[in-house]
């Protein structure tokens, strides 16, 4: 056994990996959005949509695809 | 002043209030180190205390902490080999087991050594994914109830840990965190505290656990509050408002323990939690780490370079105003329990 190195100084410690391009850029949206069009389900939906940062496949968000696709990123 | 008695000649002089003060209190829980640090089958050598411990976790995950030290002749058994459910001390063989008996002298079979409990061995517990020890004097070696920081045990809470080792006295760092009004100089330049009064009044409010340090005309704006609490484990909770970007849910809230590794050294511990659920739960979690994080860190760096900067006898010169209450009514009872925990030892 090596004595673990110190100190121990990690700026991310709850990533399971490097974001991708696709979540960095929902990511700043999304801050965006929260900061300039409020914080309502429906302020989210309508704000990612209206900036054309759509998931994945293309497909505009509903407010059941924005749920899941968040389940999925931030669970 | 009681007369100086004589020197003992044990190797095992009780420490003096200086050193339990420097080193950290005694009888009650610390955390030591996150959980994912010791993976299961594996150990891994931790310094709290100012003491060498072995952290040993058997392959089906349950952990033991061990201290470091061999029972025959006193090579680290961290140096040693892991044997799923005992740890094989390199130098000449000799097993111990998770609870510190010594199960097998290889070069020696049927030596008095086997079947005796001849290293100490630690209560522990893992909390929000962190290790906790029981670090009992040897007049209380049962561990004290604990009760667990209620942010991290709340359902409608989430938590994420954030873990550093800062080369700074143990105390430094708690007094960090009673000292809310540094949020607004050191830390203005931040996402969360840019924002509040430089000028504020400020109370010790006691309570049965502890006692808040509060701004007496301020709230929810900046770091403007901070309880103590010493519930078996001390630990602090404060709340820092997130800026819109954050997105729903409110403040985000810190509960911070540190781990006294030795004089100079710390291991801090900050849980950031929000009360947040379902898709606001998710889309916190999701922009934590995408983004979050990294802006927390950096306002945990700032207070990292302003204490390890501090001289070492910065506690020793200062002149303190009406901010610093918190501290010193820290201090008080820290320097109280070290007196009483040398006297009773
Ligand atoms: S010192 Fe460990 S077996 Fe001898
Ligand atoms: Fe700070």
């Amino acid at each position: 056994m090596t004595t673990a190195p110190w100190p121990y100084l990690d700026v991310h410690q709850s990533r399971t990996h490097e974001p991708t391009p696709y979540e960095l850029k929902l990511a700043a949206t999304l801050e965006e959005v929260f900061t300039k069009d409020g914080h309502e389900l429906a302020d989210v939906v309508r704000g990612l949509n209206a900036r054309q940062v759509h998931a994945p496949d293309g497909a505009p968000w509903t407010e059941e695809s924005f749920r899941t696709e968040m389940k999925r990123l931030g669970a | 002043m009681t007369p100086s008695t004589p020197l003992s000649t044990t190797a095992c002089t009780a420490p003096s209030a200086d050193d339990i003060y420097a080193t950290g209190l005694r009888n009650q829980w610390h955390p030591v180190v996150p959980s994912r640090f010791v993976a299961p089958g594996a150990m891994r050598r931790v310094t709290v205390l100012g003491e060498q411990w072995l952290l040993f976790r058997r392959s089906d995950g349950a952990l033991a902490m061990l201290a470091d030290r061999c029972p025959h002749r006193g090579a680290p058994l961290s140096l040693g080999k892991h044997l799923g459910d005992r740890v094989a001390c390199w130098y000449h063989g000799v097993e111990v087991g998770t609870d510190g008996t010594v199960s097998s002298v290889p070069g020696l079979p049927g030596c008095n050594l086997e079947g005796r409990k001849l290293v100490a061995s630690l209560p522990v517990r893992e909390v929000g994914g962190a290790v906790l020890a029981y670090f009992g004097d040897e007049r209380h070696p049962e561990p004290v109830d604990l009760a667990l920081p209620d942010p991290l045990t709340d359902p409608d809470a989430d938590a994420f840990l954030c873990y550093a080792e800062w080369n700074v006295p143990w105390r430094y760092a708690v007094e960090n965190l009673l000292d809310p009004m540094h949020g607004a100089f050191l830390h203005h330049e931040s996402h969360t505290m840019y924002d509040g009064d430089t000028t504020a009044k400020f109370r010790i409010r006691e309570t049965g656990r502890g006692y808040f340090f509060e701004k007496t005309d301020q709230r929810g704006v900046n770091f403007d509050w901070v309880e103590l609490c010493r519930t078996g484990a001390d630990w602090v909770d404060l709340s820092i408002p997130y800026p819109p970007s954050a997105g729903p849910g409110g403040p985000f809230g810190i509960v911070g323990m540190v781990c006294p590794v030795d004089r100079e050294r710390t291991g801090v511990f900050f849980w950031r939690y929000r009360r947040v659920q379902d898709w606001q739960r998710d889309t916190w979690r999701f922009l934590y780490r995408t983004v979050i994080e990294e802006r927390h860190w950096e306002v945990l760096e700032q207070d990292r370079v302003m204490l390890e900067a501090m001289p070492a006898d910065a506690d020793q010169r200062e002149n303190l105003y009406q901010h610093d209450l918190g501290v010193v009514r820290l201090r008080r009872l820290y320097r109280a329990q070290a007196e009483q925990q040398a006297a009773a030892g």
